[in-house]
């Protein structure tokens, strides 16, 4: 290289070089009290893994945009990733140091902890739901002891094969008594529709409208079979910004008490709808329990219970290898907090370990 | 492939000069250990780096999984037979995927090369279609024959279909007109002709388009088995990521790699005993 | 037929080629419009072209393989520098036969598509596992060929450069480079059909939530939508030919130095 053209080039170089350090000043400066970016996982996706879903107050927060308003004043953005690949791939996030919130289902998020994961637990949402096995139109099974040997299909590592774990034992039988397949929700609908399978873990709605999925069992609201997700914070984001925690749990809970309440169901269903799931199938996946049961984010007795369950579980099913200590894991301060900022106290009732409501309803 | 850097034996000029028998046995013995080890520095300087790598966590330990639990989970899954029946699932569709397609491959490079209406009629779809990926059919086959064995089958075969018949093809095409013509003034029935002159000649070549199979297949395979299975070697790979266990990605990965070589080694073996009539330089 | 015979050959290519395929879009079409098979599963051909026309003209398609296409180039160009790079090395040092060979061709035994989770998981589902995986994809055979290029250069050859006096610099760009180049060429070409490979293949295992033809397939395949899978499918074939059509008739002007070959 020749002298003018060097200097040219160092000329320029140094230029780069301030301009990269001007614009990173502000950035430096801000990061000391606030983050520029809150990063929250969604455990799942819309059909075709469109980034809309539906069937969590997280969702509805997101479509209704809670937390951008909350925190438009601040400058903060909110940065949405949508995992079709559900809970193992949040995990994966995490593990990247990728995400700050997320929400998670329960078999998720205990084998990241049991491999070492750092989350604190905020609170918890979705629980009572029933759970099916639905097969193709003209399955001759009527129960899952007909299912025997045959192919059985379930999203592998996320909540659903722990929930399906328990409703086996319930019966006497473990996943090796069937070809247990791996799949998304998407391809098992394909699936079911294709007769590709003989069961899947799925909710049957859709498929039965549709003509081509039947009912071959379903649980019913049982509260011993029930799984429950989680909206976890990373530790390193709690250690360095707490206000900022408390302020995502208390929009957040807003939004749960507007989810929970009954007049505002139909609203709820037309959100969701929009992930690709019909309305009909909203309709009749909580019709059975009410709102407020179904979508309560209380870190209560029936939820620490449950979670101590699922642990056990996960170890006798061999899904984790560690065992999992709950020490330290609940944060339930942010919610408490919450609940007294929004007077919101009492608004959900509390269960006991055996999923009975302890206290009067409001 | 070749990997040692000479197999060319000479007569050392020590034996001329009478030294021992076991002296030079051990002097050759003593350079193929070196030669060893050699290959074996980068290895192992490779695992020291993984541990070191594990131990400062460049990665979290979650998805960089220390070589102490490979190495257990690769023991773990062997004893409790997980290993052992995912692969066996996996070497079965494998070769039935072989027989069919190499069948298939090795009926229509035949009948192409022998017969030239045969060729004018299908050789430009073949090529058409031989263009296409065999990964970019698979999405289309699981539309039509679902995800059961019928699909995993079907796109390995086309898989092997593809190498076997060009080369089967080419060999056909490239026997010197000269024996055909003695054939010919022998007087050679169509029977005795392929028996006795066209496959011999084109073995070379049909053999190459086998190993190519093969190993397109087994690439197939791996893919099928990522992408939709409930048992197999690329299945035992997705469940360990499912539930954050990367050692057994990492175990999966050591079998493949250790299948992959068998099979070259065996094909190779295949190669030597069968061309052995072969003059060739190499 | 022996009528056809009489005829005075047209200068044109063998019709009977066409044959087959008419055959099948007729059985294809008769099929679907007589009805005698599930139409949604085979769809007929006027949808396919009704589809192709809608999705073309939305521009998803072509975005999705503007994107594949992308990616497909740099996974090539950064995999097949660091072969040729790698497979000269290790043809032309011994040492580095010795160190890095076993290594290498062990390595290479691990069919590409396990190293998929692994990289994914390390660096997420986005374009850097992709690009990584095609690089990988075009590596192997780029530095297997060149390897073997190198290796094929003579020692005749060599001891007319030293007579010449030739630096070492001047070696690898004048002599060995060019006696390698027709292997080294195959390496590429058949790099770039790996590429387009691996490129498609990882955009069907890492999912449909990114850019590029393979996720719009799969999207496609979840939706159930068949004509769009097909579309999508015979775009991939179609590209595939035409790299392949690329790289040979740039092999061929490249190498037209070396007078008619085979």
């Amino acid at each position: 290289m020749t002298f003018p053209r060097f200097r040219r080039f160092a000329a320029l170089l140094s230029l780069l070089a301030a301009g990269t350090l001007a614009l990173a000043l502000p950035a430096i400066a801000l990061a000391q009290d606030k983050p520029r970016v809150i990063r929250i996982s969604y455990s799942g996706a819309g059909t075709g893994g469109r980034p809309l879903t539906g069937g969590t107050i997280i969702s509805t927060a997101h479509q209704q945009g809670a937390l951008e308003k909350e925190f438009a004043k601040d400058g903060i953005k909110i940065q949405w990733t949508f995992n079709p690949g559900a809970g193992p791939a949040t995990n994966e996030q995490l593990a990247n140091g990728l995400a700050d919130f997320a929400h998670h289902g329960d078999l998720p998020i205990i084998i990241g902890r049991s491999t070492g994961l750092r989350t604190r637990i905020l609170f918890s949402y979705t629980r009572f739901g029933s759970s099916y096995i639905t097969g193709p139109i003209d399955s001759p099974a009527k129960s899952l002891e007909d299912l025997k040997g045959k192919r059985l299909a379930v999203f592998k590592g996320t909540a659903s094969q722990l929930a399906l774990g328990r409703i086996l034992k319930k019966h006497g039988l473990t996943e090796r008594d069937f070809k247990t397949v791996s799949m998304d929700g998407d391809t098992l609908r394909a699936a079911i529709a294709t007769k590709d399978v003989d069961g899947g873990f799925i909710a049957p709605f859709d498929l039965q409208a549709r003509g081509v999925g039947k009912v071959i069992y379903e649980t019913g609201p049982d509260p011993e079979l029930t799984s429950q997700g989680v909206f976890w914070v990373s530790e390193e984001f709690e250690r360095k910004y707490p206000d900022i925690v408390q302020r995502v749990v208390t929009t957040l809970i807003r939004v749960a008490a507007w989810s929970s309440d009954e007049k505002n169901r139909d609203a709820q269903y037309k959100l969701w709808a929009n992930s690709g799931t019909s309305y009909y199938e909203y309709q009749k996946t909580y019709a059975d329990v009410p709102l407020k049961w179904r979508l309560s984010p209380l870190l209560d007795e029936y939820f620490v219970d449950n979670l101590k369950k699922s642990i056990q579980q996960a170890r006798e099913f061999k899904l984790i290898r560690r065992d999992v200590d709950l020490n330290g894991w609940l944060a339930p301060q942010y919610l408490n907090t919450a609940l007294k900022e929004l007077k919101l106290e009492g608004y959900w009732p509390e269960f006991n370990a055996a999923g009975k409501p302890k206290l009067a309803q409001k | 492939m070749n990997t040692a850097s000479s197999r060319i034996t000479y007569l050392p000029p020590a034996a001329a000069a009478g030294h021992p028998r076991w002296r030079l046995a051990a002097s050759r013995l003593a350079a193929r250990a070196l030669l060893l080890a050699t290959g074996l520095l980068l290895p192992l300087l490779l695992l020291g780096l993984w541990q070191y790598a594990v131990q400062r966590r460049w990665l979290a330990e979650q998805i960089l999984p220390p070589p102490s639990l490979v190495w257990d989970s690769l023991v773990e899954l062997w004893q409790n037979g997980d290993l052992v029946a995912n692969l066996s699932i996996s070497l079965k569709r494998l070769g039935w995927s072989l027989l069919i397609g190499g069948g298939a491959g090795l009926a229509l490079g035949l009948a192409m090369g022998v017969s030239a209406s045969v060729k004018a009629y299908v050789y430009p779809s073949f090529q058409l279609l031989s263009q296409f990926p065999v990964i970019g059919w698979v999405p289309l086959l699981i539309i039509f024959a679902g995800i059961g064995e019928a699909l995993k089958v079907s796109a390995i075969a086309i898989a092997v279909v593809v190498p076997v018949t060009v080369n089967t093809y080419q060999g056909i095409r490239n026997i010197p007109r000269a024996l055909l013509e003695v054939a010919a003034v022998y007087r050679f029935t169509f029977g005795q002709t392929v028996r006795r002159l066209v496959l011999p000649a084109a073995s070379a070549s049909i053999f190459n388009g086998l190993r190519q199979g093969v190993m397109q297949g087994w690439l197939s395979l791996v893919f099928v088995e990522l992408l939709a299975s409930s048992e197999g070697i690329g299945y035992l790979m997705v469940w360990g990521r499912q539930l954050l266990q990367l050692d057994i990605v990492v175990v999966g990965m050591l079998v493949i790699g250790a299948v992959g070589i068998l099979l070259d080694r065996l094909l190779a073996w295949c190669a030597s005993r069968l061309q052995g009539w072969q003059r060739n330089a190499y | 037929m022996s009528i056809l015979r009489k005829l005075p050959k047209l200068p044109v290519t063998d019709l009977r080629g066409v044959v087959l395929p008419l055959a099948f879009l007729a059985l294809w079409y008769g099929l679907t419009a007589l009805q005698l098979v599930n139409t949604k599963l085979i769809v007929p051909p006027g949808a396919v072209v009704a589809a192709a026309w809608q999705v073309i003209g939305s521009g998803q398609l072509l975005a999705g393989l503007q994107a594949s296409l992308a990616r497909d180039l740099a996974g090539f160009v950064a995999g097949s520098g660091a072969g040729i790079l790698f497979g000269l090395l290790l043809g032309v040092s011994p040492w580095a036969r010795r160190l890095a060979g076993p290594t290498f061709h062990t390595l290479k035994q691990i069919s590409l598509f396990a190293w998929l989770p692994l990289l994914s998981t390390w660096l997420g589902t986005g374009d850097a596992a992709k690009i990584l995986f095609i690089a990988l994809s075009a590596f192997y055979p780029v530095a297997l060929n060149t390897f073997e290029g190198v290796r094929g250069v003579t020692q005749a050859q060599l001891e007319v450069a030293h007579v010449l006096g030739f630096s070492r610099r001047q070696r690898a760009w004048r002599l060995v480079l060019p006696a390698a180049a027709p292997q080294i060429a195959i390496g590429l070409h058949l790099a770039l059909l790996y590429a387009w490979l691996a490129t498609i293949g990882a955009e069907y295992l890492l999912g449909s939530s990114g850019h590029g033809i393979g996720s719009v397939v799969i999207r496609g395949k979840a939706a159930f939508n068949v004509e769009l899978i097909i579309v999508g499918m015979l775009l991939i074939g179609v590209v595939g030919m035409a790299l392949n059509r690329a790289a040979s008739l740039v092999e061929a002007r490249l190498l037209h130095w070396r007078g008619p070959g085979r």
